[in-house]
């Protein structure tokens, strides 16, 4: 079995006005469905990219994957455990929520102001118990740091002191100091310029590599999907229209959506 | 530290705003004053042993009739020398208004991060309340809660809870302003990506209100606290001039002026008037003071 696996993921959002209103008007309910009954699975040290326009549903996939929404509907399994499962107690949700971390859209708005590089990445290490002693801790901060390519003593600096890229640097090596097994990453890059997307990329790459992490790839940038995914998903409306690899997607689409996608990426030809 | 602060633009701004210069050098030399009171003031006015009553009515520098001295800001009625009476009450005008501006923040900050992050029925539950507070004048809710809290209390501590009482009614009228901002800036702040990143390791709400957002809210608070300071200080000198404040025995600058406008048409001046312009000066510079620093942390005004 694939170690991560969504089973016919759903979520709706009640878009409805009060009831007072309901009954007054007469009007019925309105859902909106975000996502509609999606399928997927992702082998280990893999990385699965789900892409699709602006309202597709992908960051939405994202946020259940993580456990900041729940579904409405349906399974995501990770290694045989079901991470929604409401069985569970509350240490058992929290060793579950350690192993599947997150890279967040914006670099600016993911790292808190009033606090410094350290106490950031160091936050997940004491939320999980993971290393005792400030010392121990610090010596990890000052490695995760130096691993995602920043110095030891950046800790020290609040994040307004960094650029897009090395913020992104930060948040990467927040998610990695728990030590997970999954990383969500949504639109990691959408936010840097097309330099510094290609080094963050690349250090993503890495990581998977030492790792082998299992990475969910939220993105609308095909050149992006391009280089990094294993498996592509195509969203439309909440609904999962194709899945491909890549030199396959970008060969052979299937659905005129997907074609729609890929002619709508820009690109520039010299001559 | 020092160095970064004297460089920092809100110190250059600082030294080139003349009306915050002047607030600033007001309000520190009326603190001071307050602070050092009995090594400044020549008598201790709330001692009644040192009080003598053939001093009573002396005007400003012109000796007793009776006793032959002399006071710089005359006498009250009781004798009392009017420049020790006033840093004294000073410093009690001073004590109030911090102790009810730090509860009303206090509240304040509580209750605007609670409904802004918890929303839902607790915040429309806290926000209303607020709402209903805010139709009443809050010298009224002073009052209210001030004559309450008297009607509770056994009699014979009136007087010692005077000064408590009098913090809490002021305190508990001025936390609206609080709450409202900071409910504000949680709603915006709970929404962004690094609390999300706290939650997914597992912070519980509390941890996440204390920890990430309140040091992202606290901005703000800090003027509205120096704006809400001035007008703690006013209600503290209104509700002890209505002779429901500070009791006579350990006059404040309220009870000073109280005392004062009785003898006022009966030529004795400045039993009123040395109190009022102390108030008034103090109530002025720290509103001049908590305007100009609205206007200089808000990046819009710039």
């Amino acid at each position: 079995m694939s170690f991560v696996v969504a089973k016919g993921l759903t979520r709706n959002y009640d878009l409805s006005e009060p009831l007072i209103v309901r009954a007054l008007t007469m009007r019925p309910k309105r859902i909106l469905t975000a996502v509609d009954n999606v399928n997927f699975s992702i082998e280990k040290g893999t990385t699965y990219a789900l892409v699709g326009e602006s309202g597709s549903g992908k960051s939405t996939i994202a946020k259940m994957a993580v456990g900041l929404l729940k579904p409405s509907a349906g399974t995501l399994i990770m290694d045989g455990k079901n991470l929604n499962d409401p069985a569970l107690a509350r240490n058992e949700q929290l060793a579950l929520r350690r192993r599947i971390q997150m890279v967040f859209q914006s670099p600016y708005a993911s790292l808190n102001p009033r606090w410094r590089v350290g106490d950031i990445i160091a936050e997940p290490i004491k939320a999980f118990g993971l290393i005792d002693g400030t010392k121990a801790q610090f010596m990890r901060v000052s490695e995760l740091l130096e691993q995602v390519g920043l110095a030891s003593s950046d800790a020290n600096k609040y994040p307004h002191e960094f650029s897009g890229g090395q913020r992104q640097r930060i948040s990467i090596a927040r998610a990695l100091s728990s030590q997970p097994e999954v990383i969500v990453c949504d639109e990691p890059t959408s936010a840097l310029d097309v330099s510094v997307q290609a080094q963050v990329l690349n250090l993503l790459k890495a990581l998977q590599k030492e790792y082998a992490l299992t990475y969910l790839f939220i993105t609308h940038d095909l050149a992006v999907v391009s280089t990094m995914a294993n498996k592509i998903g195509v969203l439309n409306k909440g609904k999962l229209v194709e899945e491909q690899s890549p030199t396959g997607l970008f060969s052979r689409p299937q659905q005129d959506y997907t074609k729609m996608l890929l002619n709508s990426a820009p690109s520039i030809n010299f001559g | 530290m020092m160095n970064r602060f004297l460089d920092s633009d809100f110190f250059h701004d600082f030294l080139r705003a003349p009306v915050a210069l002047i607030s600033f050098c007001v309000v520190l030399i009326l603190v001071l004053s307050a602070v050092f009171a009995q090594f400044i003031a020549p008598t201790n006015p709330f001692d009644p042993a040192s009080l003598e009553l053939m001093n009573g009515f002396t005007p400003p520098l012109e000796a007793n009739m009776f006793t032959g001295e002399i006071f710089l800001l005359g006498t009250d009625d009781q004798g009392r020398d009017l420049f020790s009476a006033i840093l004294y009450g000073l410093r009690i005008s001073l004590f109030v208004g911090l102790m009810a501006v730090t509860l009303a923040m206090v509240l304040g900050v509580m209750l605007g991060l609670i409904a802004g992050y918890v929303g839902g029925w607790l915040d429309n539950l806290i926000m209303r309340l607020a709402d209903i507070q805010m139709t009443f004048p809050s010298i009224l809710i002073a009052m209210l809660i001030f004559g309450i809290a008297r009607g509770l209390l056994p009699p014979e501590l009136r007087y010692e809870m005077a000064i408590t009482v009098l913090i809490i009614s002021i305190g508990l009228s001025e936390w609206v302003p609080f709450a409202r901002t900071v409910r504000g800036s949680t709603m915006v702040e709970k929404e962004k990506e690094y609390v999300a990143a706290a939650r997914l390791i597992g912070l519980n709400r509390w941890q996440i209100m204390i920890r990430h957002i309140l040091p992202n809210v606290l901005g703000p608070v800090l003027v509205i606290a120096t704006i809400t300071f001035a007008l703690a200080i006013i209600a503290e000198a209104t509700l002890s001039f209505l002779g429901v404040g500070a009791p006579p025995t350990e006059p404040s600058l309220g009870t000073l002026i109280r005392v004062g406008q009785d003898y006022l048409f009966s030529g004795e001046w400045w039993i009123l008037l040395f109190p009022a312009v102390t108030l008034l000066a103090l109530a002025l510079a720290v509103n001049l003071l908590g305007d100009w620093l609205r206007d200089t942390l808000n990046p819009r005004l710039k």
